[in-house]
């Protein structure tokens, strides 16, 4: 693959990203979800945790924050996939010359930011509202890993998009997924309660690292060892999920293209 | 060497039937397809509804594998060399859908000159080009949900034209176009015609077919029946005369008996509001009119005339009266 090829798909994920961001900005049930819901999740969390202390509270609202964006990611990556072909873009998108997963990354990404943005905003301001104290201990290490965690979540979300070509049918497997995730990559306690034979499957999953590094970042807790550990897991699974993404596209527009499952009859 | 090239192209679709015992069904789409198009020809596919126009098109345009047989688009196999041929074709669907609709028209072309590789500066100059052309200049800024369905058609064949494709797929472009809207897309087709490119048309309006293609290719359960041009395709049916009667709520068993009179080839029936405008073929001319009146004893005949066969016609005649 040349460069100027490169160019040209890297220009499709970044405009897919502007196209995404400014359908949704039109979208009053999308702005519901981005800016209204996040605000009443923040002031129900903070009500909560404002008796705790500013050390429990962030622990609380990094991993519910992990959560929202691992369940943003889940059903957006499926869903990209499902209204492309409902609108009957799935066919166009397939049958032009850049491979479909640069337009699926590219609105991962906008959804994934949108998501981020709309949470770390929510908090910020219902915290000062609600006189909560948030201590960042290690505040470069932990948005150094927050721009990582997100690049990461967005491999992880071409592997789930890349089943939805198939068959829109796959959707119903979608909540199945959500809560797995939540507790194998400890985003609201630590992977140690879990019984000894779930690890492995935790340490498979970029989400584990990418809460682990975020959760010692605000504690303080995250040296060097631990964060080159973790960003080194980080971007190798991101590597992987990238490579098992494009065979799995491969594979299933073949399937899709086999079957005529890319317009909805 | 042909622009396109099918050679026994065969599809087959595989469903499901019952609820609770559920039996896998396969139906045959396209069986054993095969012509060529030349460079630069207006190739037109015509056929009834489910007649396979839709699937060779798939087919084509890669988004379907075919079962069996093969195909090539300017020398390039549609699955070994699925992606070369990407960039090479355009296509459209007839219909609304394939559009960003919360969108511009300019949005979108922009969108969709990224995916395929047109760059900004190309594209920025090709966009306000092909709007004015499909006589959208003026509205491009706007949102396309709010477009009427013309002005969507309009915007697919821009869509379609982006990066300048050699060959283009056109499947029922001016489905579900009011009169006007359809006339102004086929004069656009006319100006791509005049380019040069190659051109495959599916249709089912006769008197387009016969107002753009060179070269017709009649379709029905999956299987070409004839391929010629229009004017040899019409010379199927010189033979015969048309005997046209209105009628006013005419049954289907009275219909099936004017068929099966030994002087009568065919029967084609249009509904027109309260009317239904009967297209009786027959040899015998003229003459056959005042048997045929009598044939409809008791049911209100309107106007009768008698007229040459047209290219619908020999269509329906080769079709066996299914348009």
């Amino acid at each position: 693959m040349n460069w100027k090829i490169i160019k040209s798909h890297l220009r499709v994920v970044f405009l897919t990203f502007e196209m995404t961001f400014r359908q949704n900005m039109v979208d009053s049930f999308i702005l519901f979800t981005i800016v209204v819901q996040p605000l009443l999740i923040a002031i129900l969390a903070m009500w909560m945790l404002r008796e705790r202390g500013g050390d429990y509270a962030i622990f609380v609202i990094v991993g519910s924050g992990m959560s929202g964006l691992w369940s943003s990611l889940l059903f957006v990556s499926g869903n990209s996939i499902t209204s492309e072909r409902w609108n009957g873009n799935l066919e166009g998108l397939v049958a032009s010359p850049t491979p479909i997963q640069f337009a699926v990354f590219g609105k991962a990404m906008a959804n994934v930011t949108q998501s981020l943005l709309s949470m770390i905003a929510s908090y910020s301001v219902v915290a000062v509202l609600f006189d909560v104290q948030l201590r960042m201990e290690q505040p470069l290490v932990f948005f150094s890993s927050l721009v990582l965690t997100m690049l990461t979540f967005m491999t992880f979300g071409l592997i789930i998009s890349s089943v939805f070509v198939i068959n829109p049918d796959v959707q119903r497997w979608q909540n199945g997924l959500e809560f797995p995730i939540f507790i194998l990559a400890g985003f609201l306690f630590p992977i140690s309660l879990l019984p000894g034979w779930t690890n492995p499957l935790s340490y498979i999953l970029a989400p584990y690292w990418a809460t682990r590094v975020l959760h010692a970042a605000t504690v303080g807790l995250a040296t060097s060892s631990e964060i080159i550990l973790t960003w080194s897991m980080m971007i190798l699974f991101g590597i992987l999920y990238i490579a098992l993404s494009g065979r799995m596209f491969k594979k299933m527009l073949y399937r899709a293209r086999v079957e005529a499952t890319l317009n909805m009859q | 060497m042909d622009a396109i090239e099918i050679k026994n192209l065969r599809r087959v679709y595989a469903t499901n039937t019952g609820t609770f015992r559920r039996k896998m069904k396969e139906v045959v789409a396209v069986e054993d397809v095969s012509f060529a198009i030349k460079n630069g020809e207006l190739f037109g596919l015509l056929g009834p509804n489910g007649a396979g126009k839709t699937t060779t098109v798939k087919m084509l345009t890669t988004l379907l594998i075919p079962t069996a047989g093969s195909a090539t688009i300017l020398g390039s196999d549609i699955v070994k060399d699925a992606n070369d041929i990407r960039s090479k074709i355009g296509f459209i669907f007839g219909g609304e859908r394939g559009l960003y609709w919360r969108l511009s028209a300019i949005n979108n072309l922009r969108y969709f000159a990224s995916l395929y590789h047109v760059e900004p500066r190309e594209a920025d100059k090709r966009i306000p080009y092909l709007l004015d052309m499909v006589g959208l200049g003026d509205r491009g800024d706007e949102k396309v949900e709010g477009y009427s369905r013309g002005m969507k058609q309009r915007l697919h064949i821009a869509r379609a034209l982006l990066h300048n494709p050699e060959v283009l797929f056109l499947d029922e472009p001016t489905i579900g176009l009011d009169p006007v809207g359809a006339r102004e897309l086929r004069a656009v087709v006319r100006d791509l015609q005049s380019e040069k490119k190659t051109i495959l048309l599916t249709t089912h309006y006769m008197f387009e077919a016969d107002a753009l293609c060179e070269r017709i290719a009649v379709i029905n359960h999956g299987k070409i029946i004839a391929l010629d041009t229009p004017e040899a395709l019409k010379k199927h049916v010189i033979d015969l005369s048309v005997i046209e009667i209105e009628v006013y709520g005419v049954s289907d068993d009275l219909i099936n008996k004017i068929k099966n009179l030994s002087y009568v080839d065919n029967v084609s029936t249009q509904n027109r509001e309260q009317r239904q405008i009967l297209m009786v073929q027959t040899r015998r001319g003229p003459e056959a009119v005042p048997d045929l009146v009598s044939a409809f004893n008791g049911v209100r005949i309107g106007k009768v005339s008698a007229r040459e066969p047209t290219l619908e016609d020999a269509y329906v005649r080769l079709v066996g009266g299914a348009a």
